[in-house]
């Protein structure tokens, strides 16, 4: 059974249809790709997966339980909401850090008021996972962009989200950095977190992922797997898109 | 020069039992104006467009008139509708009256620091708050109130000094704050009249306290420098 189905999402802001019905679904531990220009709504379907926007139309389903059903009502208060944009994990392209939080603190603070306790050894862990064991108790101003988006990638993993979404993680990134927050995401995948990459590292979407959408104008234009798509993409736009990396 | 002096400890203690009255109006000011203060900052900024119409109307008469007009329509206001006093006639009920006036003002004052303050925090603050499932409130006390806080130390520190000062207004309804004290030698007070060093030396007092204010506030400014 597939972890995630997503059904139909519709999502306009003002007259401006952003996101013209999105259907796909992922299996546990599939890695899933999302590429395509600015504005096609790739972060807006992120934002709709984690509750930051309210789709206006379609269905989100986890594990066979229906998080949200534009068609009905229970599914959109914000208690019942809370609980379960918990399946979902976002790492956001601007890290979003609390700046006056140690890194540690960072990822402990979530936890510690959803009444979660006890995770000091499992946020050590994760501080070694992600190489910055050393720099735990450090404030984000004195990280790095690469070291800042790393904690924000173990704040997100401590709540053991089912599946991990990232808004173009690197973006933000000198290109010297972009390399030590991509090593962390693969060896996620290694480790078969299921996760869902927006991004412009078409190198990294075509060895990382399982499977790859390309959006475009508010639709899914194209999909597959990652070489044959990147290889011999079938549509003319995925081609064009293409041609600019 | 010798009468001066001889006047000296007189005048001290009659402008420090003045003193003593400003001080507690700076403080209660300052106690009731903080989280009034952030309560009308919410409401201009509630997604409800009558609150924050209201609210915002509130504002502009606050901020829109003088101080000293409104401690007065806070004193004598309630007494010629009702026909009767309601603060009392003494020193506790201008006091009172005062307390208010000032709380008001100042909330309103207060609250377009914090508005900007909240506003200046980014909204990805907000967004990886709910994203981690963190409750409105939480978020708000755990996440944005420190750099909001830490935002609007310089412009509150402004308010606070000018509230030192502001104290004297009160004088307008016969609190018997430090001026007036020191306004009392000049008509009769203490077996000393005719004397006006006493009124000049009441600054004095204001530098002074301001002095210690302004230490604290860039103490408290310096204790929020470790993150950015
Ligand atoms: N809150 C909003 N209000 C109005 N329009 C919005 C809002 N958010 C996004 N849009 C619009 O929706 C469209 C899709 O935006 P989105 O951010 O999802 O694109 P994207 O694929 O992530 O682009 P990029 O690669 O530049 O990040 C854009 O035209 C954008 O201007
Ligand atoms: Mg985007």
């Amino acid at each position: 059974m597939a972890i995630l189905e997503v059904k139909n999402i519709r999502k306009s802001f003002g007259n401006i249809e952003v996101l013209k019905g999105i259907d796909f679904s992922l299996e546990e531990g599939q890695v899933l790709s999302i590429i395509g220009s600015s504005g096609s709504g790739k972060t807006t379907l992120l934002r709709c997966l984690n509750f930051l926007e309210t789709p206006d139309a379609g269905e989100i389903i986890v594990k066979g339980e229906t998080l949200f059903n534009s068609a009905d009502p229970t599914t959109k208060s914000e208690s019942q909401i809370r609980q379960k944009r918990l399946h979902f994990g976002l790492v956001f392209q601007s890290f979003n850090l609390f700046p006056q939080y140690t890194a540690l603190e960072n990822v402990l603070l979530a936890p510690k008021l959803t009444g979660k306790n006890n995770l000091e050894g499992r946020a050590k862990e994760l501080f070694e996972q992600i190489g910055l064991a050393d720099r735990m108790n450090n404030y984000p101003h004195q990280l790095s962009g690469g070291q800042q988006q790393r904690v924000a990638i173990a704040r997100a993993l401590i709540l053991q989200p089912d599946i991990l979404c990232f808004d173009e993680p690197t973006s933000a990134l000198d290109p010297e950095l972009t390399g030590e927050v991509l090593k962390v995401i693969r060896k996620l995948s290694e480790s078969n977190m299921t996760m869902i990459i927006v991004t412009h590292e078409m190198e990294f979407a075509r060895d990382v992922a399982s499977h790859v959408i390309f959006m475009d104008g508010g639709e899914i234009c194209e999909q597959g797997e990652p070489k044959e798509l990147f290889a011999n993409p079938k549509k003319e736009r995925t081609r064009q898109f293409l041609a600019h990396y | 020069m010798e009468l001066i002096l001889r006047q000296l400890p007189i005048v001290i203690n009659a402008l420090n039992e003045g003193f003593v009255q400003t001080l507690k109006l700076f403080s209660i000011t300052l106690l009731g104006a903080f989280p009034l203060g952030l309560l009308i900052a919410f409401g201009s900024l509630s997604r409800i467009r009558l609150i924050s119409f209201v609210t915002k109307f509130i504002i502009w008469i606050i901020r829109g008139t003088p101080l000293m007009i409104q401690l007065l329509i806070v004193y004598y206001f309630p007494g010629l509708v009702l026909h009767k006093p309601i603060w009392g006639g003494g020193e506790s009920g201008r006091f009172l009256a005062a307390s208010i006036a000032f709380i008001i003002n100042y909330s309103c004052y207060f609250s377009e620091i914090y508005r900007g303050g909240i506003q200046s925090v980014p909204v990805g603050q907000q967004e990886a708050g709910l994203v981690l499932g963190m409750t409105k409130w939480q978020i708000f006390t755990h996440v944005t109130l420190l750099q909001m806080i830490k935002r609007i130390v310089p412009p509150i520190s402004n308010e606070i000094i000018t509230l030192v000062k502001d104290t004297a207004l009160a004088r307008i309804i016969a609190l018997q704050e430090v001026i007036w004290a020191g306004q009392a030698f000049m008509k009769g007070s203490h077996g000393i009249s005719g004397a006006i060093w006493p009124l000049f030396f009441t600054a004095f007092y204001y530098l002074v306290f301001n002095g210690i204010v302004t230490v604290m506030l860039a103490w408290f400014e310096r204790k929020l420098d470790y993150f950015r």
